[in-house]
């Protein structure tokens, strides 16, 4: 169990440092479904201040696409301000927040 | 009467008593001759009784009314029980993050191997899509032009002719004040003058009344601010003292001064900052900075007196070596200091500019003594770090930028503006912004790479670094005849207001416009870029 987990790990390090590797990625940050940061790459006090507000963001839109069609699902958000875009993959666990800048 | 003239329509005939009735009366109407006895009769009246008007008499009722009676009652109310409450906010605890042996690995990892190439997709698409090329979105209402909002001045003090030597806005951002004295006057003046404050929030705010008047025996050169207290404002005078003053209480306003002591400064005060005490952070303390070299930290004691609780003496003894002052001040041994400026990035650290022209890096935390010839109450120390390339004219004005720890902008009397690194003597750039002198300069709290100076031709000029570093974007006439603008302020708060005082006596409120208040995408990547030139 020990080994499993400790791969497990491995491979979840590894997934964040190629995302973190992606052309002008600033933030990565993985929050659970109550707005608990998991894992991030900024420190602890931002993070949780990013994980609380953009928590309920989510399950506002998660909502709101469900409430317009129940049989649909949010797939992905994406918020683009004057200084950077911010990306956020659900699921039913885990939310993956990305903050790029995209302006050249 | 009537009867006797027609007496047979009144009695019928046959009626033996009213022939003779009648008869002597015909007898008697005839006059004197008449045969029959001579004697009075009283006819009975005959009254015909009106068939159609009834008698009218006086009908008479009796009614009265009295008010009842006023029912009064007393009844008392008094507390008798009280509770005392206290209320305090906690800091609030931050959620921690879960350790890591507590998050669910394997499921974990299983999310991210789904969303990993959908998230990179997308990475990807956002830095190569030309989507949002010059999309750009207005929150807020676009003002195009610089315009005028107040023009505020008191006529007193105008009519003295005293110019306005400093403005300060409050911690709340809408009251203004201004002081008022002279900047050219060369000798002592018993001139009195005046300290103003307008609230601009106030509806019917009247331009020539200022909500309130501090009237001073001296002329005030420079005025701040309480950090956190809206209504208190230290100010610097002539005579070297250094008062604080209460806006709130008009009758009797003076809450500290420094009184003339051995320790207060012998020369006029050229600027007050407010500073945190070390210790207590929420408490503040006065700092002041005097042409007679000397940098004085005061606190205010319970009755009325400013304490002298830390102090820095400028030498030229104890000037740092590191580059060849081309003229090196002469005569007297001590440096006057006329402009300080603290950094926003290390509380301990700041800039003071010199009647000699050379900015000097100091720091509150200096341990070396001064070499002081007049003996003081508190040790005063050196703070001198480090010197930098001087201007050609005395320093009027520095400023620390608020975006960047290293860059400062130093205004003089040779019309220049050098923006100096802390990490170098030479200035990274130098621009001729007039050809008088230059009195104030200030970095916008906003926008990383504007900044704005007071020029003594009268306007208020405002550069923006992004789009030109040789000439200002925006150039404010204030005054119509060219006297000298001498002060200028932005507020924190409102960031989109900049209040300028000049030699008239006016204090303008200039609202900016929309450029000059909204931060563009990469400023603080291109002030890091401005900073980076630094000489190796």
């Amino acid at each position: 169990m020990e080994l499993l987990d400790r791969l497990e790990m491995a491979e979840v390090e590894e997934t964040l440092k190629r995302l973190q590797s992606q052309k002008r990625v600033q933030v990565i940050m993985v929050v659970n479904t109550e707005g608990i940061p998991i894992k991030s790459t900024m420190d602890n006090p931002t993070t949780t201040q990013y994980a609380n507000l953009m928590h309920n963001f989510i399950l506002k839109a998660w909502s709101t696409v469900r409430e317009i069609d129940p049989q649909n699902d949010l797939t992905f958000l994406q918020i683009r301000s004057k200084k950077n875009e911010i990306m956020i993959a659900p699921d039913k666990n885990y939310f993956l927040i990305v903050i790029q800048d995209p302006t050249e | 009467m009537a009867t006797r003239a027609q007496p047979r329509q009144l009695y019928p005939a046959g009626s033996a008593g009213a022939e003779a009735l009648a008869t002597g009366g015909a007898a008697s109407a005839e006059g004197p001759g008449r045969s029959g006895p001579l004697q009075d009769e009283t006819l009975g009246v005959a009254s015909v009784p009106s068939q159609w008007r009834g008698v009218q008499g006086i009908r008479r009722e009796t009614k009265s009314c009295q008010t009842a009676s006023i029912a009064t009652a007393e009844a008392a109310a008094q507390t008798w029980k009280h509770v005392d409450a206290e209320v305090q906010t906690e800091a609030p605890v931050p959620v921690g993050v879960l350790p890591a042996s507590q998050y669910d690995g394997p499921r974990l990892a299983a999310f991210l191997r789904r969303v990993e190439a959908m998230v990179i997709r997308e990475l990807n698409k956002n830095w190569q899509s030309h989507a949002f090329d010059g999309f750009e979105v207005n929150w807020t209402e676009q003002q195009p032009t610089v315009t005028c909002l107040h023009t505020l001045g008191y006529p007193p003090a105008q009519g003295q002719g005293l110019h306005v030597t400093s403005v300060s806005w409050n911690t709340t951002g809408s009251v203004v004040a201004c002081a008022y004295g002279r900047l050219d006057d060369g000798d002592w003046s018993t001139l009195k003058s005046f300290v103003c404050a307008w609230n601009l929030d106030r509806r019917g705010l009247n331009p020539q009344q200022p909500s309130a008047v501090v009237e001073v025996p001296s002329a005030v050169m420079c005025l701040a601010f309480h950090p956190t207290q809206p209504s208190h404002v230290a100010g610097g005078l002539y005579s070297g003292e250094v008062l604080v003053w209460d806006m709130s209480h008009p009758e009797d306003p003076l809450l500290w001064r420094t009184g003339l002591t051995d320790d207060t400064h012998t020369d006029p005060v050229y600027q007050v900052v407010w500073l945190p005490e070390p210790r207590h952070s929420h408490r503040f303390q006065v700092l002041s900075a005097a042409t007679d070299g000397k940098v004085l930290l005061w606190q205010g004691l319970g009755a009325g007196q400013l304490q002298l609780t830390d102090g820095f003496a400028l030498v030229v003894q104890q000037l740092p070596r590191n580059t060849k002052l081309r003229k090196p001040p002469r005569g007297e041994t001590e440096v006057g200091a006329t402009a300080v400026a603290f950094s926003s990035f290390d509380p301990s650290l700041f800039v003071l500019g010199t009647e000699g022209g050379f900015p000097l890096k100091c720091s509150l935390a200096a341990e070396e003594a001064a070499l002081t010839r007049r003996p003081s109450s508190v040790p005063l120390r050196a703070p001198a770090q480090l010197i930098f390339s001087p201007h050609g004219g005395p320093i009027y004005s520095v400023s620390c930028s608020p975006f960047h720890r290293n860059l400062f902008l130093s205004a003089g009397t040779d019309g220049h503006i050098h923006l100096y690194s802390m990490l170098q003597a030479q200035p990274l750039a130098s621009l001729q912004l007039s050809h008088k002198y230059l009195f104030a300069v200030r970095w916008s709290p906003v926008r990383p790479l504007v900044f704005a100076a007071a020029s003594g031709e009268g306007d208020v000029q405002l550069f923006d670094l992004q789009k030109s570093s040789q000439k200002p974007t925006v150039s404010i006439k204030q005054t119509q005849n060219e006297s000298p603008v001498y002060c200028l302020e932005f507020n924190h708060q409102q960031t989109q207001l900049l209040a300028a005082g000049d030699a008239e006596g006016t204090v303008k409120v200039w609202q900016l416009s929309t450029e000059f208040t909204e931060q563009g995408p990469r400023e603080t990547e291109d002030l890091e870029q401005l900073a980076a030139e630094v000489a190796t």
